[in-house]
């Protein structure tokens, strides 16, 4: 079968898997959503959210929430980032725990000023909720590291929760909350920075994890549904992965190439 | 005054090891590994005059580590005779990029215009990077100097991706996987990185998987290419007091596993 | 009509920008240039945004006399810079270029070279035998350290393959499963997103 001249043949396999993850995705959102119950692991790191913010209640100082400097408001880790953040203003309101937030980016500063607001709207007080605690700090990547790490060791906020996207300031932050004694949850989609938030946080969410949090906080079903979507597409990429590494080993056996088309 | 905490300790301790081997003159015999070697042969054996474009995806604070690496390879392709169009997508890099090439292009007596041009900087790194696949000269209609693009030598013919050999980003964050995610899968441009050392096994999948096609890392790789191109430029140097730092942290962790270990027997016998 | 109109835009921007990727022609490539354009010039001016919250904020702290010093320092830096490249521009061998090369540059740096005091504390404290993981990760730890700090071949010639290997197999192993999970946790997001039933973006209505 021919493709049609504007289509760029190139991206066939994208095509087709970018269709058959959507599907699923609709799926498991719309249809699969309405009778099933979604379970999700315990997440010690999520089970420890609450507990953070009674202890920055009990101990009269602040939560310290910041997203990383490696992200901007159309990274979805950000998004999810985000989601938690609801989460975590909507108990910071209800405990009337201050709630500070610093960033390095003007979009996610606007966002998140909304997102808490409506959060403290939300639990009934919305005249707990001070927007310039959630403030945009500087975009240059150690300026933010310098100006987060100064707000920790002035305010030494109970509870730090780094969730978001970070680079090289990850150890930075970690190590200064740490210094001040703060229970530290954080969690990132950047595979190097994961190892030293191992080391220095109290709990660390990997990678997809910090998309399943705000399912897992707030039982949002659609949020559920699509971490169930993602588990399907997990097996099919390992069964294909499998059929991948048997139909090498056979071609290897066999000394030949067996099809143009299917090549690893 | 704040009681002093073993960390504390620590830090002095790195401070002074790092500080005595810098005063030190020693030379490190450096064998080049697999992946600085790949990318030594890589701007070896491209045809003279081809294009790269050289990214400048880093900031001010990494220069001391950035400067070694960034150096090593202008040299190498200047040397080569190849055509280098620098680009930055990170403000602060742009500066640093303009100065790295006209300083190793005046060692090699490559003339602005005909040998390299620097475009300088476009914010939003995606929408750059994307933007270059489908046009350079839309993206950037001047160079950093002001000039219009299409006035030089060296860019008549260079419409996108397909007229670069390819991209070298030289980074000291994870801005190199924009150019694989976006700029080589999306418009198949060769990309391969000379990184800092904390991003090297960022980007070993990707080296793996064939996404990237060589890479370099940190002042161990700055030192190793010095040693390929046989010019010094500080790399070598970097690389002692960073050895000696790892030896420091090696007896740090000794150190701390003894204390874990004598803590735990006296609680035990108490 | 306020939630609607932002979503909808999403939504057809979504879509058209997944149809654009597959294809060739020059409209749909124009069509990309365009809308690439357009991403640059919006973030330009949510650059106003934060410069202005920045000073607005700084000074509501000054005013009421919280972090006061820090703060007047933030500002004075904050305000020098535009005011030295108004006046001489920021070419080269400009007070701008001095500034930004002897202080800012600098001032960076040594936040950048804090991250070394930190790796040192960090391992301290953190990689200690307390069991078999813990264990596992400290001897991959001191491999590592060893082989990359040039004094791991005096030791043994095979101590470099041995921690290659633990990089390239086991270690890359397990990245590449995070990764994986990351693209997935990331397709789905985007999708929520495009589809309308993520909605934080907005504002935090659920």
């Amino acid at each position: 079968m021919a493709l049609p001249s504007w289509f760029n043949a190139e991206t066939l396999a994208t095509l087709l898997a970018s269709i058959i993850s959507i599907l699923i995705v609709v799926y498991t959102t719309y249809y699969r959503r309405k009778d099933r119950e979604f379970r999700v692991r315990t997440i010690s790191g999520l089970s420890a959210v609450e507990d953070a913010i009674g202890r920055a209640t009990e101990m009269a100082r602040p939560v310290l929430y910041t997203p990383g400097w490696g992200g901007d408001i159309q990274r979805p880790t950000t998004i999810a980032s985000m989601n938690i953040l609801s989460h975590v203003a909507e108990k910071t309101a209800g405990y009337d725990c201050r709630l500070v937030y610093p960033t390095h980016d003007p979009v996610i500063m606007a966002v998140a000023q909304e997102v808490v607001k409506e959060s403290y709207t939300r639990v009934g007080f919305p005249d707990r909720y001070r927007s310039d605690d959630i403030s945009y700090v500087s975009s240059s990547q150690f300026g933010y590291a310098a100006a987060v790490d100064g707000l920790i060791s002035r305010l030494k906020p109970a509870s730090i929760f780094l969730l978001g996207t970070f680079e090289a300031e990850s150890l930075i932050l970690a190590e200064t909350g740490n210094s001040i004694n703060a229970i530290q949850i954080a969690g990132t989609d950047s595979t190097i920075q994961l190892s030293f938030f191992i080391v220095a946080c109290d709990y660390t969410l990997i990678g997809e994890e910090v998309f399943a949090a705000s399912g897992y906080l707030s039982g949002d079903r659609s949020i559920l549904a699509s971490v169930k979507a993602q588990d399907i597409m997990k097996v099919l990429i390992a069964l294909f992965v499998l059929a991948a590494v048997v139909w090498s080993t056979v071609e290897t056996l066999a000394g030949q190439s067996l099809s143009e088309w299917w090549v690893f | 005054m704040k009681k002093l905490e073993a960390r504390h300790f620590a830090f002095l301790g790195l401070f002074l090891v790092v500080t005595l081997t810098m005063l030190l003159n020693i030379k490190l015999d450096m064998k080049a590994s697999p992946y600085t070697q790949a990318l030594y042969n890589y701007i070896e054996f491209l045809p003279e005059g081809s294009t790269l474009i050289v990214s400048f995806d880093h900031e001010a604070s990494s220069l001391p580590e950035i400067r070694p690496i960034a150096t090593a390879v202008l040299r190498h392709a200047f040397r080569k005779k190849h055509k280098l169009i620098g680009v930055s997508l990170l403000a602060e890099g742009t500066l640093i990029g303009y100065r790295l090439m006209r300083e190793t292009a005046g060692e090699h007596g490559a003339e602005y215009g005909t040998d390299y041009v620097y475009l300088g900087f476009r914010p939003q790194y995606i929408a750059a990077i994307l933007a270059m696949g489908e046009s350079i000269e839309k993206t950037y209609p001047q160079d950093y100097l002001g000039n219009p693009y299409g006035q030089f030598e060296l860019l008549k013919g260079v419409q996108n991706y397909d007229d670069i050999a390819a991209v070298v980003s030289i980074a000291d964050g994870s801005l190199t996987t924009h150019w694989i995610e976006y700029g080589q899968a999306r418009y198949g441009v060769r990309v391969v990185g000379a990184v800092t050392a904390a991003m090297v096994t960022t980007y070993d999948p990707y080296l793996a998987s064939g996404q990237m096609y060589a890479m370099m890392g940190g002042l161990r790789g700055a030192a190793e290419y010095e040693k390929l191109i046989g010019k010094d430029g500080g790399g070598a140097r970097g690389m002692l007091a960073q050895s000696s730092a790892h030896i420091y942290v090696i007896l740090l962790i000794v150190l701390g596993n003894i204390a874990y270990f004598s803590s735990r027997r006296t609680k035990g016998s108490g | 009509m306020g939630r609607k109109f932002p979503l909808a835009v999403c939504f057809l921007f979504g879509v058209v920008m997944f149809i654009q990727y597959f294809s060739q022609s020059t409209a749909a490539r124009n069509l990309n240039q365009t809308i690439l354009d357009y991403w640059q010039i919006v973030f330009a001016f949510t650059l106003i945004v934060g410069v202005f919250s920045f000073f607005k904020n700084n000074v509501t702290h000054i005013s009421r006399g919280a972090d006061r010093p820090y703060r007047v320092v933030g500002l004075i830096g904050f305000c020098s810079m535009p005011i030295l490249a108004l006046i001489w521009g920021i070419k080269a061998d400009t007070p701008f270029m001095w500034m930004f090369e002897n202080v800012q540059a600098p001032m960076q740096s040594t936040v950048f070279a804090l991250l070394a005091f930190f790796v040192a504390s960090a391992s301290f404290r953190g990689f200690r035998a307390r069991s078999l993981p813990a264990a596992v990760l400290l001897i991959s730890a001191l491999l590592m350290l060893l082989s990359r700090s040039n004094i791991g071949g005096y030791f043994s010639s095979g101590l470099p393959e041995v921690a290659n290997w633990v990089r390239d197999y086991p270690s890359m192993a397990a990245r590449r499963a995070i990764l994986i999970g990351i693209g997935l946790g990331s397709l789905t997001t985007s999708l929520r997103v495009i589809i309308g039933i993520e909605r934080t973006w907005l504002g935090g209505e659920k």
